[in-house]
């Protein structure tokens, strides 16, 4: 299952990295990332195309929602046909 | 003027430290500078990864948060094990790195580890200061973090060059505690309709039961509800294990009415438990015709792996108490009592040899207040099926990670949080030999640690799986050129004696319990002895084998 996940995050040592392992160690692989900076709050936003065969992107937004640099997270599904975790992280 | 060492201390004791425990080195050589001046007691392990096993212990026998403290690089990363064991078992701990200066940092300095990064799946939260006045900020927000909600593990990385620069000392950062909430009322009527139309509903009681301080919540629910109950074995002791509404540990290793029990319930009431795969066997066929009503202060445990028909998030105290008594249950209550006499463990084995789980009983018959600490095999799960706790801070055991080597140090820090405490270590000869150094802390602070050590002359599990599921394929399971563990133990400062027969236990169990200060019983048992009943891997919780007769 394809999925879009917007997440903003304080703008501090680690925060991007901290989020983007997770969703890899989680069982999903990143298909597209977008960031952007919010001038005003010094956040960031980050717009990641996700995938996954058998995993749910709830648990994930709710694994993700605790990290304590991540502001916000919302989700937006895509129903677009899902390949095999192992093919989409093919390295 | 304060330099960023001296304020890192001044934190620790704001926060109310009192025991930490490292090793020094280069990178963290000034925060060593600022404990001689402290009131802080640290105590100085024999390696990094017993600081952190430690201040685990410590955090797991008194509910505060332990604190260890290592140098940059190896020192670093000889706590990554322990961070993981904390992180897993999600227990509260600040540990400390000293890290090359900031302007070395990214160029390979000497002992350089991005230990900041190598960590980050592993913690619950992280820093890296590089400003010496975000220190009292960033050591407040760590003891909250790793105390707060669902426990865990918080690294904080300081630079040479922040802990030795000097700064007018800022006002200490002070956290105000967030206490958890209660439960969405919605869920506590649909989990309330589901508990008053269950008619085999059990409470399968985790970790979180010790660790949200809801023990009492859940005895009194578990009493004024009569739902029988079975535990993880981070659950262990959340209702006392001789308490007859307490059915066993469910699992690979369970008891077998438990899993029974849980297998034909049609309600599960999962009191901080994850549904961990050593307790479920395979998922799918976990509890199948059961419904789920998941307690939990962790958001993300809901539905992680077995979906939740009601989900309450928050304290457990509050959410226990919101849920419904004075339930009809007598012919379940009944069945249930029926399979734990039936499945009843058994202590007539056959033979000369010590028989383990009856020398583990009458252990803990011995002193019901014993703090056990165990290592991770075979030992582990014979003391975890066959030692009796009143509380589950009186059972420390390396559960989600299965550290070996965990047992000694974590005697250590439970010594420490509790010095009237009596404390025993089981460990096995594959585990002890991954901590041994250790011993030579237990001398060097003379800890009164009682430990027993269950000799099968190999790693016993690992043997035993490949005895089952390998064909009888050994491989590199053999010990049987193990030191002379009394002789060890001697030469550290820790006397000791050898147990070989069934008939010296009783007086070896005797000795060891009443000496005064550090003993080791090295007991001597049948290589080929195995952990009975398994569930083998991939299995469902209702295919356990049994001992296999001779």
């Amino acid at each position: 299952m394809n999925h879009t996940m917007k997440l903003t995050i304080r703008r501090v040592e680690g925060a991007m990295i901290r989020a983007l392992g997770l969703i890899e160690r989680r069982g999903f692989a990143v298909t597209s990332i977008n960031a952007s900076e919010n001038q005003p709050s010094h956040e960031l936003e980050l717009i990641i195309g996700l995938r996954s065969a058998d995993r749910s992107i709830d648990v994930l937004a709710r694994q993700i929602e605790k990290l304590f640099d991540v502001c916000s997270v919302s989700l937006q599904q895509q129903n677009e046909p899902a390949i095999r975790l192992e093919e989409s992280m093919a390295c | 003027m304060m330099t960023g060492a001296q304020l890192l201390v001044k934190a620790l004791e704001q926060e109310g430290v009192e025991t930490v425990f490292g090793y020094p080195g280069g990178a963290i050589m000034p925060v060593y500078d600022a404990l001689v001046d402290s009131r802080l007691d640290h105590v100085l392990v024999r390696h990094e990864q017993g600081a952190v096993l430690a201040a685990d212990g410590y955090a797991r026998a008194s509910g505060r948060v332990g604190v260890c403290i290592a140098t940059s690089g190896p020192g670093a990363t000889n706590l990554i094990t322990g961070i993981a064991n904390a992180y897993l078992d999600s227990v509260p701990l600040v540990a400390i790195t000293g890290q090359v200066p900031t302007a070395l940092m990214g160029t390979d300095a000497f002992q350089e580890v991005d230990i900041f990064g190598m960590t980050m799946p592993i913690v619950k939260h992280s820093f890296l200061v590089r400003d010496v006045e975000d220190i009292p900020r960033v050591v407040g927000e760590a003891f909250h973090i790793a105390s707060e909600g669902r426990p865990g593990p918080v690294l904080i990385d300081l630079p040479k060059d922040i802990t030795n620069s000097s700064t007018s000392q800022p006002p200490l950062f002070e956290v105000k505690s967030k206490a958890l909430g209660g439960p969405d009322p919605d869920q506590v009527k649909t989990a309330c309709g589901l508990i008053r139309s269950a008619k085999q509903p059990v409470l399968y009681a985790g970790g979180g039961v010790g660790i949200g301080r809801a023990v009492d919540a859940f005895r009194d629910y578990a009493k004024a509800s009569g739902i029988p109950v079975v535990a993880t074995l981070k659950g262990l002791g959340a209702l006392p294990t001789r308490d007859p509404a307490f059915i066993g540990m469910l699992g690979m290793h369970g008891n077998q009415a438990a899993n029974e029990v849980v297998q034909a319930a049609d309600l599960l009431i999962c009191v901080g438990a994850r549904f961990d795969d050593r307790a479920t066997g395979k998922l799918d066929g976990f509890a199948p015709r059961a419904k789920v009503v998941h307690l939990d202060a962790d958001p993300a445990e809901i539905s992680k792996l077995r979906h939740a028909d009601a989900a309450l998030l928050g304290d457990l105290s509050q959410s226990l108490a919101s849920l419904p008594t004075g339930l009809s249950l007598e012919p379940w209550q009944r069945w249930c009592a029926e399979r734990k006499h039936a499945r009843q463990w058994r202590y007539d084995a056959p033979g000369e040899g010590i028989y383990v789980p009856d020398m583990l009983r009458q252990v803990s018959l011995a002193d019901p207040e014993l703090i056990i600490s165990c290592d991770v095999g075979q030992h582990q799960m014979w003391v975890a099926q066959h030692c009796h706790f009143n509380r589950p801070e009186q059972h420390l055991t390396s559960a989600g990670l299965g550290a070996m080597g965990f047992g000694i140090p974590a005697a250590i820090g439970a010594q420490f949080a509790d010095p009237g405490a009596r404390v025993l270590t089981v460990s096995g000869d594959g585990s002890i030999m991954m901590n041994i150094q250790e011993l030579a802390t237990i001398n060097r602070y003379q800890l009164p640690i009682k430990i027993l050590l269950v000799d099968n002359s190999s790693l016993g599990l690992v043997r035993q799986w490949q005895q089952l599921f390998h064909g009888e394929r050994y491989s590199e399971v053999d010990l049987s050129d193990n030191p002379d563990f009394v002789a060890v133990a001697k030469s550290f400062g820790i006397p000791g004696f050898r147990v070989e027969r069934r008939t010296q236990v009783a007086a070896a169990i005797d000795r060891l319990l009443q000496s005064e200060g550090p003993m080791l019983a090295h007991v001597c048992i049948d290589p080929m002895s195995n952990v009975w009943p398994l569930v083998p891997p991939g299995q469902t919780n209702d295919v356990m084998l049994e001992e296999q007769s001779a």
